[in-house]
């Protein structure tokens, strides 16, 4: 029968190190914990912006999006969806479709303020047909500022809705008191999946 | 050229002549009786909404029409349904390589003609089913442009197609061999005769003198043009649900028009107004 050994010296100093280090990580986690926001990060709701919801039709754009946010360009910008996309060859979200019709049979005037959707054409033209053909919209994102009117232009049943807005998460500095959460009149803004479930209920 | 509302026919609701969730397509048969299909359903009316009858569709069905015998054809995906004179049903009609989404139908004595929305195209085949060619693909788009999702036409006795191109703004007519043998109309929001939005006219029928009613979109609206694209009648969007589109239209022998408010999910009837006889009066 062998003798229990009594622990040394080293062995104290061992084990006393790695409660320290323990404890260190669960307090490092603790503060991370501690100062964090509240769950999630802001998004629209789309059953509640006035600029994506179906069925608000006829009504001005909204651009509280645009101009409330705290960055110079909101962190919110426009997102066409190729898969829902009509390619359609006079986009209501990219043509002002009130504006004159030009010899092309275009309308003269573009939707966007800023300039930031292009237009180009897939495939051939057909030179006896020009509007026989179709056309791939493309939203330029350092240019967007989420004002909203191609969303509301493409909206159904004028269009498809293949263009939505969307809070980017990674220009969005996710502040606890969003500006636009605070100034948008459809409580459109929230903050998790858990309230954007709830909203969409 | 006038036109008013004079009632509408069915509606939402879950009583036997109503539709819960969609009312998708309308047909006028010979009798006048008016066929329309939704929440996997056709359902019959007399011309004052009454029901006459109704009977299951195995599948939601997108378009109706009736063919000369009275047998009504139902298009869904994938399947045309059959239903004799009393709704028993048929064998069905399949192909799975020419029917994606049939969107309407339309016969004549030596062929039967259908829209695959899927394919972007018309369909022609024989009495026997076989397939003869196909309409409206020989573009360079490899077929008819309709972001909307639904393709459209009415073949007149003649043998010649009346079909929408929503995305190019107008009406094609075509042989039935698919030469383009016609067209009109343009883009534009200002002028009445002309078709705004992404995609006009969705829907498409014919009178029997030979006038073109459509269905627009955004917002809802019903003209009549003469063969040569010259507007005739024009019926506006306070008629209509705001929210309405892919709005299925049918003509009556006596020329009333039923169009279908695919929100409120009834039929509207359509009279032409009598013109006034000013020197009756004098």
């Amino acid at each position: 029968m062998t003798r229990h050994q009594e622990p040394t010296r080293r062995d104290v100093l061992k084990i006393a190190a790695r409660s320290a280090g323990f404890v260190a990580l669960g307090g490092v986690g603790a503060t991370l914990a501690f100062n964090r926001g509240p769950d999630g990060k802001w998004q629209i709701c789309p059953s509640k912006c006035i600029d994506i919801r179906l069925g608000a039709t006829g009504v001005e754009v909204c651009d509280l999006c645009a101009v409330s946010c705290v960055l110079p360009l909101s962190a919110v910008r426009a997102v066409n969806d190729f898969s829902k996309c009509g390619r359609c060859c006079i986009c209501p979200g990219y043509f002002d479709i009130t504006s004159q019709v030009g010899p092309d049979g275009l309308p003269s005037r573009k939707l966007c303020p800023r300039d930031a959707i292009t237009r180009k054409a897939i495939g051939e033209i057909d030179p006896d047909d020009p509007l026989n053909n179709f056309y791939e919209y493309t939203i330029d994102e350092a240019r967007c500022n989420g004002c909203g009117k191609c969303v509301m232009g493409c909206k159904e049943p004028a269009g498809l809705g293949s263009i939505r807005l969307e809070v980017r998460s990674d220009l969005c500095l996710d502040c606890n008191r969003c500006s636009i959460a605070i100034a948008c009149p459809h409580d459109a803004m929230v903050r998790d999946v858990a309230d954007l479930t709830k909203a969409e209920a | 050229m006038k036109y008013r509302k004079i009632r509408v026919l069915s509606g939402k609701g879950s009583s036997p002549g109503r539709f819960s969730e969609t009312l998708r397509g309308i047909a006028v048969d010979r009798a006048g009786l008016i066929h329309a299909v939704g929440d996997c359903e056709v359902k019959v009316f007399d011309v004052k909404g009454k029901l006459q009858r109704r009977y299951r569709t195995t599948r939601p069905g997108v378009c109706i029409a009736v063919d000369r015998d009275g047998t009504t054809h139902v298009g869904q995906a994938g399947q045309v349904e059959k239903f004799d004179c009393s709704g028993k049903k048929l064998p069905p009609w399949r192909d799975a390589d020419r029917m994606g989404l049939v969107t309407a139908m339309g016969f004549l004595p030596e062929s039967i003609l259908l829209a695959d929305a899927q394919d972007r195209c018309i369909r022609r085949f024989d009495r026997k089913m076989v397939w003869l060619n196909d309409i409206g693909k020989d573009n360079n788009t490899r077929g008819f442009l309709i972001p909307n999702g639904h393709l459209d036409f009415q073949v007149d006795p003649e043998g010649i197609i009346h079909a929408t191109n929503p995305a190019k703004f107008r009406v094609e007519k075509y042989t039935l061999e698919g030469k383009m043998v016609g067209r009109f109309g343009h883009f534009g929001v200002h002028r009445p005769e002309n078709f705004p939005g992404c995609c006009n006219p969705t829907n498409i029928a014919l009178t029997r003198e030979g006038n073109i009613v459509v269905t627009e979109k955004a917002g809802p609206r019903m003209k009549v043009f003469d063969p040569d694209g010259k507007m005739l009648a024009l019926v506006g969007s306070d008629a209509f649900d705001a929210g309405c589109k892919n709005m299925d239209v049918a003509v009556d022998a006596q020329g009333r028009i039923f169009v279908v408010d695919t929100v409120r999910l009834h039929i509207c009837v359509f009279a032409r107004e009598k013109p006034e006889k000013t020197e009756d009066r004098k």
